[in-house]
């Protein structure tokens, strides 16, 4: 393998590296998001209930 | 049974990838003049692809919320909802543009970037929906999601002159590879590898736009419910 294709096959690995990095960081924030709705939307659940108890 | 579907779409979706990448480093062969820098296009030209059809379902999306949001609120959310998922997506796949594109560009011309027609448009186009995302991010009161949906429709103002600007325009950007002068076309084997990714790429893209989709759903809900409980408060 002589320099430039040494060089073209580091380039070409961080192109593919960045693509990946990027979209399973973005898959990886969508889940966290998801997993914090989740907790959120139980508590909303509980105040919602409880208002209603409160105000029937 | 959801669940199920979701379940064997991502497996589906993983499987293409893998297909793909073979395709892209094993399959393919080497380009005359570039060598092994050429295979950025197999992730470069799908991610291009997939990003324009995303900002077209964002534009569908904000139309969609302009015409409901007065008699049809359901619906006007539900486009809304599209609306803001296509326009993230869609941003995250232009990001792969721009960050693949300068990656290729410094080995095949020796230069990292330069204000051509075909990249300082793409680069407008990923500000214009950046900006959208700020927007939705950081404003506050009743009129946001209207103001975003006008940014929207403008943003995809963007796409088609994107798209077109290497045909009206001479750039250090190559010429269109398909649909391009007489001369233009690939070698049958790449082609073949191309599509592959590009069916790849566009069900990874569904899939995480679905996802988006629905964490935006639900994200509309518990503020409706947030709304509910602080009426039923105050009554």
């Amino acid at each position: 393998m002589d320099a430039r294709a040494v060089l073209d096959h580091q380039f070409l690995v961080a192109a593919y590296a960045l693509t990946w990095a990027i979209q399973l960081g973005y898959l990886a924030w969508l889940g966290l998001r998801w997993r914090a709705q989740k907790r959120e939307a139980a508590r909303s659940g509980r105040v919602l209930r409880n208002s209603t108890v409160a105000n029937p | 049974m959801k669940k199920l579907a979701f379940g064997l779409y991502a497996a589906l979706t993983v499987a293409l990838l893998a297909w793909g990448f073979y395709q892209a480093i094993y399959v393919a062969p080497l380009d005359a003049q570039q060598g092994e820098i050429f295979r950025i296009i197999f992730y470069h030209v799908p991610s291009a692809s997939v990003a324009f059809l995303f900002f077209a379902i964002s534009l569908a999306g904000s139309i969609g919320y302009l015409a409901f949001r007065r008699n049809r609120p359901e619906r006007a959310q539900i486009s809304d909802a599209w609306a803001l998922a296509g326009a993230e997506v869609g941003v995250v796949f232009c990001s792969v543009v721009l960050v693949t594109g300068p990656i290729w560009g410094r080995r095949a011309w020796g230069i990292w970037w330069t204000w051509d027609a075909r990249l300082t448009t793409t680069l407008v186009l990923w500000l214009i929906y950046v900006s959208y995302l700020l927007l939705r991010r950081f404003a506050a009161g009743p009129q946001v999601q209207t103001l975003a949906a006008v940014l929207g429709i403008f943003g995809a103002l963007d796409v088609p002159i994107v798209y077109m600007s290497n045909r009206w325009w001479r750039t250090q950007h190559p010429a269109p590879v398909f649909g391009g002068d007489a001369d233009s076309g690939m070698d049958p084997i790449m082609k073949h590898a191309l599509l592959w990714n590009m069916l790849a790429w566009l069900a990874w893209g569904v899939l995480i736009l679905a996802l988006r989709y629905r964490v935006e759903r639900q994200q509309q809900k518990i503020a409706a419910d947030e709304a509910q409980a602080a009426m039923d408060a105050i009554l």
